[in-house]
């Protein structure tokens, strides 16, 4: 009995040990930025010094401005791609499954050369000449979608498939077709899990650099902008920046947990 | 009147054949059989969710094997009762008359009226996770009903109901369908539920319908020999 004690013992010591480990290899770069920016480098940053100022705030604008029109076109497409990938069966539907995860292995900067040659000049830009989208909003809103839609589409298609198949059978036994169960039980029972979608492909969409430098270096998102002022300055703006960065994405995931609990 | 012809499903290796089968227009049909045996198989192919292989369903005459769920007025209470957890009570039972185009005032009356008839009138405005087991059978009884559908399907539905509340329920639902009469194709295991509600018993084995009997045939036959003797021999060690 003793023997078997030790063995507990020394099992919960080792799942402790291992999952703290696990912990510090992301608290460990999270407090060090903190404590490596001084306040004051912040203050010029974001109030007092104009030269780098206008550059956050327009990087700022620019990111959010990308980061919810790619969410927001995203979500009208990945809704009905993850409701299909949960509730029909048809030939090529595992190919289908692996092609939408294909951005999550792809590496950063292949994805940006990827978008270039479908949309870029020698792409569907260069045949049909329309609007550029190398180095422009609509390139960025492109990158973001790219890298984002294996996060909204495996999260949705989760969420429909959390859905006991009962409730859509009784609701058909009423009456209801299949849009009217789509659109009053489906999508009503699948909600948390298409903000957890939408939250988690805005954060990936925005947190994107790799394919961002290929694509659209300008106007400069705030990843963009951390870069530059990483090559050009050093550490510490670009820490200072990221700083700023990262506490809005604390701020915005609490606020988050808070009233989604 | 329900007829049944030539059914057979197969899912996954298992299946299930129906050579004839006719509910009665009002009649309480139990269906009964071991576990396993594709009771609730049965079910969900007279309600539409399961296409049969072969076979015919007819309604009144009508064949509907081929229609979808929505188009033959079948109405389903499933053993846990299926509530939409995201509407209130209100908005469960009066959720088939909306589909259905009714208007507001029409809507309204149908669920003061049923919702009367079933002692759930206070409920109206609560969520399905803060009632109770029996309050949860009435309202989902109550959603079914509402619809005047030509058939209701019970898949089990007494049966997460505690034993006080079972024997309370059987004699409601008896109670409820002497006032409504409405025609009713129940799944059970449990004999009392089977004799009391029951016009005629349908037994499953084998996923084969085996035959179909009235209270007194359903005894003497061998299949319910076995149930009797279960009771005897519980009744002794009591």
């Amino acid at each position: 009995m003793n023997l078997d004690f030790k063995k507990i013992e020394l099992f919960a010591v080792a799942i402790y040990s291992l999952s703290s480990l696990a912990l510090f290899i992301i608290l460990a770069p999270l407090i060090s930025i903190f404590l490596i920016t001084d306040l004051e480098t912040i203050d010029k940053i974001l109030i007092s010094d104009y030269r780098y100022t206008a550059q956050v705030y327009s990087a700022f604008t620019i990111t959010l401005e990308a980061s919810v029109i790619a969410t927001t076109i995203l979500l009208l497409i990945g809704i009905p791609l993850g409701y299909l990938l949960s509730k029909f069966e048809f030939r090529g539907k595992e190919v289908i499954e692996a092609i939408i995860d294909l951005p999550l292995l792809t590496p950063h900067i292949v994805a940006g050369i990827m978008i270039l040659s479908a949309f870029g000049r020698r792409g569907i830009q260069g045949i049909f000449g329309f609007g550029g989208v190398e180095d422009s909003l609509t390139g960025i809103i492109l990158v973001m979608m790219f890298v984002s839609l294996p996060i909204m589409v495996d999260t949705v298609k989760a969420g429909f498939n959390s859905i006991d198949i009962k409730y859509e059978y009784i609701a058909r036994s009423l009456g209801a077709n299949r849009f009217n169960v789509f659109k009053d039980i489906t999508l009503p029972l699948a909600k948390n899990s298409i903000l957890a979608g939408y939250i988690l492909a805005w954060a990936r969409g925005v947190s994107e650099v790799g394919a961002l430098l290929i694509v659209a270096y300008y106007p400069k998102s705030i990843n963009i902008l951390i870069y530059e002022w990483f090559m050009v300055y050093g550490l510490k703006y670009a820490a200072a920046l990221s700083v700023v960065l990262l506490s809005l994405f604390i701020l915005i995931f609490a606020s988050i947990r808070v009233l989604t609990r | 009147m329900i007829e049944i012809r030539d059914i057979e499903v197969v899912i996954k290796g298992f299946k299930l054949e129906i050579d004839y089968m006719d509910i009665r227009d009002g009649e309480y049909m139990i269906v009964m059989g071991p576990s396993g045996v594709g009771k609730t198989i049965f079910l969900h192919t007279i309600a539409g969710f399961i296409r049969p292989d072969e076979g015919r369903i007819y309604i009144d005459g009508v064949d509907v094997t081929r229609l979808p769920p929505e188009e033959r007025n079948i109405s389903i209470v499933p053993e846990d009762y299926g509530l939409f957890p995201h509407m209130n009570v209100y908005e469960n039972i009066s959720y088939g008359l909306k589909i259905r185009g009714y208007s507001s005032r029409e809507i309204i009356n149908k669920v003061t009226k049923i919702s009367q008839y079933l002692e759930i009138n206070d409920l109206l405005h609560k969520m399905p996770s803060h009632l109770s087991a029996g309050e949860k059978q009435r309202v989902a009884i109550a959603r079914a009903l509402i619809i005047d559908p030509k058939i209701l399907l019970l898949d089990e539905p007494l049966k997460s109901l505690d034993p006080r509340l079972h024997i309370k329920a059987i004699s409601y639902l008896k109670n409820l369908r002497e006032k409504l009469r409405f025609t009713a194709l129940h799944v059970t295991h449990n004999i009392i539920e089977a004799f009391y509600l029951g016009d005629r018993i349908s037994y499953l084995s084998d996923g084969r319908l085996v035959g179909t009997y009235t209270l007194k045939e359903f005894i003497d036959s061998e299949y319910g020999e076995e149930y009797i003797k279960g009771i005897r021999e519980l009744s002794k060690m009591i």
